[in-house]
């Protein structure tokens, strides 16, 4: 028996889950106006219950009040009646497939900023600002206390009422219950503040208010924090005392640990742990907490394998294992395992291209699957087609042309792929030498093994030619050729010369680093401070300049932290609002001159070695040279691609030298890997 | 008329006695052997018993069948008829006449037998065998010149010429009996058939096995004489053909069993002597000569190596191949209760797995509750006492296994679609024993028997139905005789019926790949059923290819009678053969129904056509299936 754990039913209250993997409560920004699940949201989470998931708990940070905004993440809105009915619908969606769901209700207190829909006053114990959000808030007064408990009761009744299998209430990542918990919000002299068993007072009344509502047997948890890793924060002994007075109440079913604060930046990066933290990082804080308590505890903080889930809940550290972002990367993960196809999940490597672009306001989608969160369009599992048997033919083995291939052979087609290297990968191949974003190569390891696992015909180490593309005979022609350096912008860099170099120059090992370097990032993404990175892990002294606002300005929340923190750790120099003008030889050493956005004043750098990463250009030679022959001029027709409906081009026959011609991804202009990734899927997906 | 008439007159009555003799000689040894019923009017039974039973077996080799219809047809006219005339002394020459036409019958099976043993299959045995051709054929020339040649040439040379040819082919037909030759098989054989250990097999198939009374003062077969005295009759009627050989999976693998030398084995146990005149292929990795026996001597391990006992699958392959109607299987199973029950001397993990069994009513030593975690989202009614069921679904051991579940969680999805009234048995399923029983610890099955008899006694439900051949065997054919009385149904035949009456309602198959089926040896060779399945996929739009052993003859997977917990090693692995034999047929699937073959199948390394339950098909061409 594999897995005796981890797929062993478990018993929440009067709840049966199959088995003890859980998609916890995360911001999905898929709400519809109003904060009501829509048919997108629904899709989403029916895909993890037909992948076989125990339990999801959906609603990240669902505002119980009217006063706590819920347009920012486009939250699901549990402070009026008119949710009942969504949620009921997707109730029945997730019980048809076998699965349970609870939702997570709170009140954001100054977790929030005010400028938006109804302009509230935020409101925290004790008017202490919030810093990532820039949450201004006023003192709570005693009267709003009250109406937030009712306001907790009231919602709990609405997710009863309509069919939802539990509810979690939310004490984490500086939520209004714990910023009355945590010493660093809470300085009041009243019953809420002072002592310890005061500060507990807010959640436990919510708790107690809760659970008068909906009753003995309906699931009620709490979701809370280990540690906030701040110095005047709760420490994880405090969160043990907590912890053991809210599983003695009797109010609550289980308690759902997570690790670190959520109020700095820095802190912030730790909760959803980025590729950089190791596996589980904060595992043991859950384990502290299961120690002191006596009921389950539910923990989710990288915890993307099987092995490894079943390993903690082997070892007792923890009851359920909360396998999120796993779940975005392949919510078919839970069906996969219990199949023995483990080799077929797409595992999550912690990109966290999701959780960045929600901070962004952005709705949540994962940087290796594009059907995840497009359910009603995009196939999870691709059927074979119906319609003729097409040879086709895919040029670039990167995440775009990885894609077209597999779903191409998986519509029933001959594929040949074509890559130029020994190796599939891309560009991705480069993004994953750079120090601790070595697990952005797990995301091609999925496509290796999947393409070769399926058939594709892999010409590995073979630069396609126009004649070989044509030798193969095809019936369609996909592109995915990615992009160079584009390093001739600007004639002054001096690149044609030999004055800089590439990033791809360095991360590919061609160029060796040397003592004194400057690099230039005018993209702001991971691979301008990836670079810096790896340079100064290397020994050199390194100055990153960027003419944006911040280095790394345009990686997300949880990423550009973790890079800041290797960049000063490793002394390198971070200037941001300059434009790099020229670079010139003197005296044998290099000469970097850098003018200032604002003041127009430039400045030079004396350094042995110029690195710029400024983005790449398409490679388009092979697609010029094929256009004229192809049937439809290499055109992909827009309408239908958005609408995600077949190319109107594929109904003309095709072969005997009359082929379609497709592109994808960077080599049309650069995007990123999501985006390669779901040109492939959205146009080859109707082959 | 003349001397030499009365020469063969004293010849046929000096080998009636010899025949007397010898047999009551043999007969001593096997009556050494433990009790049971005797009936002479059993011997009526032999005529029935040869035409009917022993010719189906033999008829699949046609060419051995003509051979030994003419060679055995003769040789019993020509004696009748030498009996008739020389016997009672008529010497009629119309009766001699009727000698010559019996006699050249037999002279052409001669040259037959003569024939096949020029170049001899590797599976036949050679030594004294390879003699039969000419002394068969010395007592048929022999008759042949007695009753054709004039009298005036029946003198001098010529005389003591046919004497002679008479006299080797006499000597080989009647003293094999005493001797052990290979004639000795006429008679033990019709004698086996009269008294057959296992006489309902010849009224329909019969594979349980007895129970084995736990108070006994020897707990199964020790040495010889322990096997009852008419199993010992049943090891004298091998004729050494080596058709059990060629059939067994074990040898086959290179593991050191061979059947034939096996029940050859079991002759020298009670008749006394060593190995090494066996003239057939010895025990993969066994030489031959290095091992003896005696009637009162333990058969273990002086005769027996015990990993010979030990890699039987129990797969009866070798029953369903014996012409003799030799029952291997129930013999490597009385010694297995031996070695179990009163020496422990189980090999591999099985003490650990009967170990589990005794305490945890598992194989595997779970929690009996976990039996059915796969079912926990499928809405599935769990059995109660007072509340009735039609169908009682048990899952059986393979439901401890993620890919069985696989099975089960498809099955359970036909029931649904086919809105059958069933129910499992949840956390009050304990094991049926079975593999206790295969592994000789009857007492850990007769345990587990009544544990599950009681518990099912207080359900109330119409049928049973399992996904387990082993555990539908064991409920339908052996719980029976310890007192449990079910209706039984494997899926496949359950789920036929549901199909032909319309209550399941399938549609074709997507699946593209060429198809092959395997049959697991405890549905079709221990219970006949090699069509429902098939059917079932034909319903679907299956064309199956056969592989070259199927149906009742289907090669075993290697998983049965405990085999994978004991782990005899051989050459290669059972289930290697038989993907290979999958794969020879092209095909890119098997189907199967057994969770066991499913197993072992799916543990064959490197490239394989998939493995999949035919319930899998199915329920992926269940109708409005998108």
């Amino acid at each position: 028996m594999r897995y005796p754990n981890l797929l062993s039913p478990f018993v929440l209250n009067k709840l049966t889950l199959r088995n003890r993997i859980v998609s916890t409560a995360h911001a999905e920004v898929y709400a519809e106006p109003g904060g009501l699940p829509g048919d997108r949201y629904i899709r989403y989470y029916e895909e993890k219950a037909k992948g076989g998931l125990g339990l999801a708990i959906c609603g990240g940070s669902s505002p119980v009040s009217i006063d706590s905004p819920q347009g920012w993440w486009k939250s699901v809105n549990l402070s009026n009646d008119q949710i009942i009915e969504p949620l009921a619908r997707l109730a029945g969606a997730m019980h048809q497939h076998g699965a349970k769901i609870m939702i997570q209700a709170t009140h954001m207190g100054r977790r929030s900023a005010f400028h938006g829909e109804h302009w509230p006053h935020l409101m925290t114990p004790s008017g202490v600002r919030e810093p990532v959000h820039r949450g201004n808030a006023k003192i709570i007064e005693l009267e709003e206390i009250n109406r937030i408990i009712k306001d907790f009761a009231a919602a709990a009744r609405r997710v009863k009422a309509a069919g939802m299998d539990g509810i979690e209430i939310s004490a984490a990542h500086q939520h209004l219950i714990d910023q009355f918990w945590s010493p660093r919000t809470n300085f009041r002299t009243d019953d809420f503040g002072g002592s310890l068993q005061n500060r507990m007072r807010f959640g436990r009344e919510v708790l107690s208010a809760v659970r008068a509502e909906v009753g003995a047997d309906f699931a009620v948890g709490l979701r809370m924090c280990g540690d906030e890793f701040h110095h005047d924060g709760l420490d994880h002994e405090t969160l043990k005392e907590i912890a053991h007075e809210m599983a003695s109440s009797g109010l609550i079913d289980f308690l759902s640990v997570v690790g670190s604060g959520a109020d700095t930046h820095n802190t912030l990066a730790n909760c959803m742990p980025p590729m950089a933290l190791p596996p589980e990082p904060f595992v043991h804080l859950a384990a502290g907490i299961k120690a002191v308590v006596n009921i389950p505890v539910m923990h989710a903080q990288s915890i993307r394998d099987a092995g490894q889930a079943e390993r903690l809940l082997e070892s007792g550290m923890i009851d359920l294992v909360g396998m999120t972002r796993a779940q975005i990367a392949d919510p078919h993960m839970a069906m996969k395992i219990r199949e023995g196809r483990e080799d077929e999940i797409k595992q999550c490597v912690g990109a966290n291209y999701c959780i960045d672009r929600q901070y962004n306001g952005l709705d949540v989608l994962c940087v290796q699957n594009a059907a995840t969160s497009r359910e009603a369009t995009m196939p999870h599992v691709i059927a074979k087609s119906g319609g003729p048997k097409r040879k086709v033919v895919v040029v670039g083995g990167g995440p775009g042309g990885l894609e077209a291939a597999r779903v191409a052979r998986l519509r029933g087609h001959d594929v040949v792929l074509f890559e130029r290297e020994s190796t599939v990968g891309g560009q991705v191949n480069l993004a994953a030498k750079a120090p601790q974003r070595e697990q952005m190569a797990g995301i091609i390891r999925w496509f290796d093994m999947e393409t070769t696992r399926l058939g594709v015909e892999r010409r590995l180490g073979v630069d396609a030619t126009d004649a070989m593309i044509l030798a193969e005979n095809p019936d369609i022609v996909v592109l995915a050729t990615g992009g160079a350096s584009h390093m001739g912008q600007v004639a002054g860099w001096g690149a044609a010369s030999g004055l800089s170099v590439s990033a791809w120059d360095i991360l590919s090992g061609r160029v060796a680093p040397a003592q004194n370097v400057l690099v230039y990032d005018s993209m702001s993404t991971h691979a301008g401070a990836g670079v810096a990175d790896f340079l100064a892990t290397r020994g050199s002294r390194v100055e990153i300049a960027t003419p944006d606002v911040k280095i790394a300005d345009d990686v997300g929340g949880t990423t550009f932290p973790i890079f800041y923190r290797r960049l000063y750790a490793l002394d390198v120099v971070m200037t941001p609002n300059v434009w790099l003008d020229e670079v010139y030889r003197e005296d044998g050493r290099l000469v970097a001159v850098l003018r200032n956005e604002y003041t127009e004043v430039q400045e030079e750098r004396v350094v042995d070695q110029v690195v710029i990463e400024n983005g790449i250009l398409p490679n388009d030679q092979l697609y010029w040279a094929l256009k004229d022959k192809s049937l439809n001029r290499g055109q992909t027709d827009m309408e239908t691609l958005f609408a995600a409906a077949p190319q109107p081009s594929l109904s003309q026959p095709l072969g005997g030298g009359r082929f379609l011609l497709f592109r994808v991804g960077d080599c049309i202009s650069p995007h990123n890997i999501h985006g390669a990734i779901y040109d492939a899927l959205r146009l080859c997906k109707d082959f | 008329m003349h001397s030499l008439d009365h020469l063969v007159t004293l010849l046929f009555w000096l080998a009636v006695a010899a025949l007397a003799f010898g047999t009551m000689r043999r007969a001593r040894l096997w009556r050494a052997g433990a009790a049971a019923p005797f009936n002479w009017a059993q011997l009526l039974t032999v005529p029935r018993r040869y035409l009917v039973d022993v010719h189906h077996v033999v008829a699949r080799d046609p060419y051995i069948a003509r051979t030994h219809m003419l060679v055995a047809g003769g040789a019993v006219a020509a004696v009748a008829l030498v009996a008739l005339n020389y016997g009672l002394m008529l010497y009629w020459p119309l009766l001699n006449g009727a000698i010559v036409l019996a006699a050249a019958v037999m002279l052409g099976g001669s040259y037959l037998v003569w024939q096949r043993r020029r170049a001899p299959l590797p599976r036949l045995s050679a030594g004294p065998w390879n003699r039969l051709p000419y002394t068969l054929a010395a007592f048929a020339l022999g008759l042949l010149a007695l009753a054709l040649l004039p009298s005036a040439l029946l003198s001098g040379f010529f005389a003591a010429l046919i004497m002679l040819a008479l006299l080797a082919g006499t000597a080989e037909l009647v003293l094999g009996i005493g001797t052990g030759g290979p004639m000795k098989h006429a008679v033990a054989g019709v004698l086996h058939l009269a008294f057959h250990p296992r006489a309902e097999r010849f009224a329909m198939r019969s594979t349980a096995l007895r129970p084995l009374d736990l108070a006994a003062p020897v707990l199964g077969v020790e040495k010889p004489t322990d096997f009852r005295w008419n199993q010992l009759l049943g090891f004298d009627a091998c004729v050494q053909c080596g058709k059990c050989e060629a059939a067994c999976p074990a040898f086959a693998a290179g593991q050191p069993l061979n059947p034939k030398k096996f029940i050859q084995d079991m002759v020298l146990g009670f008749s006394g002597g060593s190995d090494a005149a066996f003239a057939g292929s010895s025990y993969p990795g066994i030489t031959l000569g290095g091992h003896s026996g005696a009637p009162e001597e333990p058969i273990l391990p002086a005769l027996l190596a015990p990993e010979t006992l030990w890699s039987c699958t129990t797969c009866r392959a070798c029953v369903e191949e014996c012409p003799m109607q030799i029952e291997h299987v129930d013999a490597i199973i009385d010694l297995r209760r031996f070695q179990t029950l009163a020496r422990g001397a189980l090999p591999g993990k099985g003490a650990e797995m009967l170990g589990n069994l005794r305490e945890t009513a598992t194989q595997g030593g779970y929690d009996n509750a976990a039996r059915y975690h796969w079912a926990v989202d499928l809405n599935v009614r769990q059995i109660r006492p007072g509340e009735s069921v039609d169908v009682l679904l048990v899952a059986g051991e393979g439901a401890f296994d993620m890919r069985y579940q696989r099975s089960l969680r498809a099955l359970v999805k036909l029931l649904q679609a086919a809105s059958v009234d069933f129910a499992i048995l949840g956390a009050l399923e304990v094991d049926t024993g079975d593999t206790a029983r295969r592994l000789g610890d009857e007492a850990t099955f007769q345990a587990q028997a009544a544990r599950l008899i009681a518990t099912l006694s207080t359900l109330t439900f119409g049928r049973i139905l399992t996904a387990d051949p082993h555990v539908f065997h064991s409920l339908k054919n052996e719980y029976p005789a310890l007192g449990g009385h079910f209706t039984v149904l494997h899926h496949t035949v359950f789920l036929a019926g549901l199909a032909s009456s319309g209550q399941l309602k399938l549609s074709a198959t997507s699946e593209t790949r060429a198809i092959t089926y395997h049959d697991p040896c405890y549905l079709g060779r221990y219970n006949g059923e090699t069509e429902a399945p098939r059917a079932l996929l034909r319903q679907i739009g299956v064309r199956l290819t056969e592989m070259e052993r199927s149906g009742l003859r289907g090669r075993c997977c290697g998983g049965g009678g405990g085999a994978p917990l004991t782990d005899i090693p051989g050459t290669q692995r059972i289930p290697d053969i038989r993907i290979a034999d999958a794969r020879a047929t092209g095909a890119g699937l098997v189907a199967v129904a057994c969770p066991g073959c499913t197993a072992m199948l799916e543990g064959v390394v490197g490239p394989r056509p998939e493995v999949i339950d035919v319930a899998e098909l199915l329920a992926a061409a269940l109708e409005g299936q998108a």
